[in-house]
């Protein structure tokens, strides 16, 4: 039962990293960029929710739904001003300008918001739990892998079946042939770059209110979206979410063989998922 | 028909080497001349120049981004602590033995990780860093979190304490820095540049891309060793947050970015700025650490050359020249 | 009369290697012009500069008399400009209604006869057997189809078509080009890179030759003479042989 409980545990933590790592399946996927900012972003998300809810009241919901559309403006901000300039063969200069931006945007959070750790109060929410037989399954935490499911199915759909969608993919497989038929390559870019963060307005909330954070957090939240990004599989959205669920059973087993161990035994994993099936549990589709 | 002859050297080029040697041989001769505290400075810089230029090699010539260098820093230097304080080996010879940990470690972790594309390869290094940091703060031998101290040092005087810092500083210099160069003039040199500028036309000139990289990476992981085992050995104690800290990939890029990358000038410079940055600004804390960042990514969009590249387009007088002249022999100008 | 697009002192190229010398040309309404040269003689660059991939100055390439030269190539889509390009450049990964559709869905304002899906199918009936074929599974031939059919579908008023018999069977190459009538026939232009010179003559109404970069011959393609063309093809001290 010990260990039916961590896998149990697994998986919702995996709906939390899942809301991580989709972002940025969907920008690796179309640009073929890394955002070392993204984890900073999660954590700049959440510490402007918290203010709000302090200062203007906002309940968590308020929150969550004020934090999607200000995710999604800060992306297609940074895509607009930063990453289009840096698009291109070379991984080099993406990586570095998001590198130092990551530096500067972690130690402008520590001088406006201190290094304390904060939370979202979620109102009570997260005391409650049902039970599923012998096992507690915690209501926050199964809203988190309930919204999880709906944004990656949601995204999937989006990617297969709308104009918009399409023209990531075509922009994905050839930017230049996409701009020979009309797609404009840098509208297509920041609309990605402001889905990508906006679900990270989600993810900031979540992590919030089922833990806390602290401006020097982002390189795990990153790491975290990276290996689930890797152990389901490049350029896949149900890859990127079930690459998530595995890093939050292994994460969740780990820690039950010792507190100490929890981390470490996601990065094996993910060390693992390398050394055998380096092309991920989940191939790209064809 | 004229003669030719290939030429390499420059008039910068002597005097800076001129300039280098005497460095070297003022920083083994410190002992006797400087203060323990410039010493300390020293071999803090030195350890700096060394960490950065490993890195430029690897991303600015060997074209392999990694932001996990501190990985190397970590494994080697609690490999010579390992050496010398729990198997009592000369401290000073453990430095030497403990970069076999890095060159070995080096191996499976550049087998694993190549198998990413260029920026998530980046992010797997730093996995791996915190892998490794996490697996120091589990391990009994280590002594877990607590950290080791390096006690075996007490059995020496403070004078050969000094000496062995001075000579171990002049060591990391000599083969980071002069390696570098003297690989950069050998042919590999020729191969590593021409990746650089171009890698799917260095390949199909015969060069092997990934035999290199690979070599490379192992080089720069054994140099980064070096200066994290130096590092602490002066620190004289070492916990998995300082040994794995991601401060040494910060900066490592800080310098080689704003100093400029793919030179070993800009390397100089740009560890020079960063260590009197520290010094001064360091006090500032955030707000410092915002600017560097800010510099950081300021560089890699508006000035990939750095401040040597833009200093060269002035002034064309390397210090350390790797390029290959013509030069007439027989004299004739027409 | 303004022609639709014209090109003037054309000059472009790829990094500090110019590839076109001053080229001009022009193609009117409904006109079919091939370019004909040898291997690296500009073909493709002058396409590429026209179609806004390489960076040209303003004034060099006019659409209805106004200079459009050095736009990016999804604003010359909006100009009623559309490529065929080398190598079809389809995108992989996605089925052949999914690459048509991207197209059909950011293409230039309707010409007076859109093209549609229908009509690309009734064109090429082979598409749409195919619709849901992820499009790497297609032979070259109906590959190119699609990439015919993807320029058309964006409604341009002049297609730019590089090479589109290039590695096919002439069984292919034959059906394809039989086509060609039914794009011009409601007034769209086209202009047809190709490398066997005989078929550019026969598909054409006038044809340009370009050497090394700049234009060396131009006529009516009817009037041209063999030896005329092998000339210019060649240059001038191979046109004894």
């Amino acid at each position: 039962m010990h260990w039916i409980d961590g896998i149990v545990q697994g998986v919702l933590l995996g709906g939390l990293y899942a809301q991580y790592a989709l972002g940025m399946a969907l920008m690796f996927g179309v640009m073929k960029i890394v955002n070392v900012t993204h984890g900073d972003l999660v954590v700049l998300l959440a510490l402007i929710g918290i203010s709000l809810a302090n200062v203007a009241g906002l309940g968590p919901w308020a929150v969550l739904a004020t934090l999607v559309p200000i995710g999604a403006a800060l992306g297609w901000l940074l895509q607009r001003a930063l990453l289009n300039r840096v698009v291109g063969n070379d991984p080099l200069p993406s990586l570095i300008a998001t590198f130092g931006l990551s530096i500067a945007l972690q130690n402008a959070m520590l001088v406006i918001w201190s290094a304390d750790t904060r939370s979202l109060s979620g109102g009570g929410i997260q005391q409650a739990s049902i039970s599923l037989g012998p096992i507690f399954v915690g209501v926050l935490p199964l809203i988190v892998l309930i919204c999880a499911t709906l944004l990656t199915g949601g995204l999937d759909l989006t990617m297969r079946r709308t104009r918009f969608g399409r023209s990531l993919r075509a922009a994905s497989a050839d930017v230049e042939a996409a701009a020979m038929v009309g797609v404009n390559p840098r509208n297509v870019y920041a609309a990605a770059t402001a889905i990508a963060v906006g679900i990270l307005g989600f993810a900031a909330t979540f992590q919030a209110m089922r833990s806390t954070v602290a401006p020097a957090d982002g390189p795990f939240q990153l790491i975290f979206a990276f290996e689930a990004v890797i152990i389901g599989g490049l350029g896949s959205i149900w890859g990127a979410f079930a690459g998530a669920m595995i890093l939050g059973i292994s994460q969740a087993i780990g820690f039950r063989i010792s507190p100490g161990f929890g981390i470490l035994a996601g990065h094996l994993v993910f060390l693992a998922v390398l050394a055998i099936r380096p092309q991920g549990i989940f191939q790209r589709r064809a | 028909m004229s003669k030719y002859r290939v030429a390499r050297m420059t008039l910068s080029g002597r005097v800076a080497l001129v300039l280098f040697t005497a460095a070297l041989v003022g920083i083994c001769a410190m002992p006797w001349w400087a203060s323990q505290g410039l010493i300390r400075d020293v071999v803090t810089l030195a350890c700096y120049i060394a960490v950065a230029q490993m890195w430029n090699m690897l991303a600015g010539y060997g074209g392999v981004v990694s932001v996990g260098q501190q990985a190397f820093v970590g494994v080697a230097a609690y490999a010579m602590f390992v050496l010398a304080q729990t198997f009592g080996v000369n401290p000073f010879l453990a430095v030497f033995l403990s970069l076999l940990a890095p060159a070995i470690l080096a191996v499976p972790i550049y087998g694993l990780l190549h198998r990413l594309e260029g920026a998530y390869f980046a992010i797997g290094t730093w996995v791996v860093a915190e892998a490794l940091r996490l697996v120091a703060t589990n391990m009994p031998m280590l002594n877990g979190g607590a950290g080791m101290s390096l006690r075996v040092m007490t059995q020496f005087s403070a004078h050969e304490r000094a000496v062995a810092s001075s000579l171990l500083a002049a060591a990391l210099l000599l083969v980071t820095l002069g390696g570098s160069y003297l690989l950069l003039r050998s042919r590999y040199g020729i191969a590593l540049t021409a990746m650089r500028d171009n890698p799917v036309a260095a390949a199909s000139q015969g060069v092997d891309v990934g035999r290199l990289r690979l070599l490379i990476f192992i080089a720069t992981a054994v140099g980064t060793g070096f200066a994290g085992a130096v590092y602490f050995m002066a620190q004289l104690r070492i916990t998995p947050p300082s040994a794995f800290d991601a401060n040494w990939a910060n900066l490592a890029i800080f310098i080689v970015m704003v100093g400029g990358i793919g030179s070993l000038e800009g390397v100089i410079i740009g560890a020079v700025i960063y260590f009197f940055a520290d010094r001064w600004f360091g006090e500032y804390g955030a707000s410092y650490l915002i600017v560097l960042g800010l510099l950081t990514l300021v560089c890699a969009l508006y000035f990939r050359g750095g401040i040597w590249g833009l200093w060269s387009k002035w002034v064309e007088a390397p210090w350390f020249p790797t390029r290959r002249r013509l030069i007439r022999l027989d004299g004739d100008k027409a | 009369m303004t022609p639709l697009l014209s090109t003037h002192g054309l000059i472009a190229g790829y990094g500090d290697m110019r590839a076109l010398h001053g080229i001009d040309l022009t193609v009117n309404s409904g006109e079919t012009v091939a370019l004909i040269g040898a291997n690296g003689a500009g073909k493709s660059t002058l396409l590429r500069a026209i179609m806004g991939l390489l960076p040209v100055a303003p004034e060099m390439i006019r659409l209805d008399g106004q200079p459009v030269g050095g736009r990016a190539p999804h604003r010359m889509v909006r100009e009623g400009l559309a490529i065929v390009p080398e190598g079809r450049r389809l995108f992989t990964g996605m089925s052949v209604e999914e690459n048509l559709r991207v197209a059909s869905e950011h293409a230039a304002k309707p010409v007076a006869e859109p093209w549609t899906l229908e009509r690309v199918f009734a064109l090429f009936p082979i598409l749409r057997e195919k619709a849901r074929t992820p499009v790497e599974n297609l032979s070259g031939g109906q590959q190119q189809m699609v990439s015919i059919g993807r320029g058309l579908l964006a409604q341009p008023r002049i297609l730019l078509c590089d090479e589109i018999s290039l590695g096919l069977a002439p069984k292919v190459v034959r059906e394809i080009y039989a086509a060609l009538p039914e794009i011009t026939a409601n007034g769209t232009a086209l202009v047809l890179v190709e490398q066997d010179v005989g078929l550019a003559q026969r598909a054409s109404h006038r044809l340009y030759c370009l050497l090394e970069g700049r234009v060396t011959l131009h006529g009516t393609s009817g009037e041209i003479s063999r030896d005329a063309i092998s000339a210019a093809y060649f240059g001038a001290s191979h046109a004894l042989d």
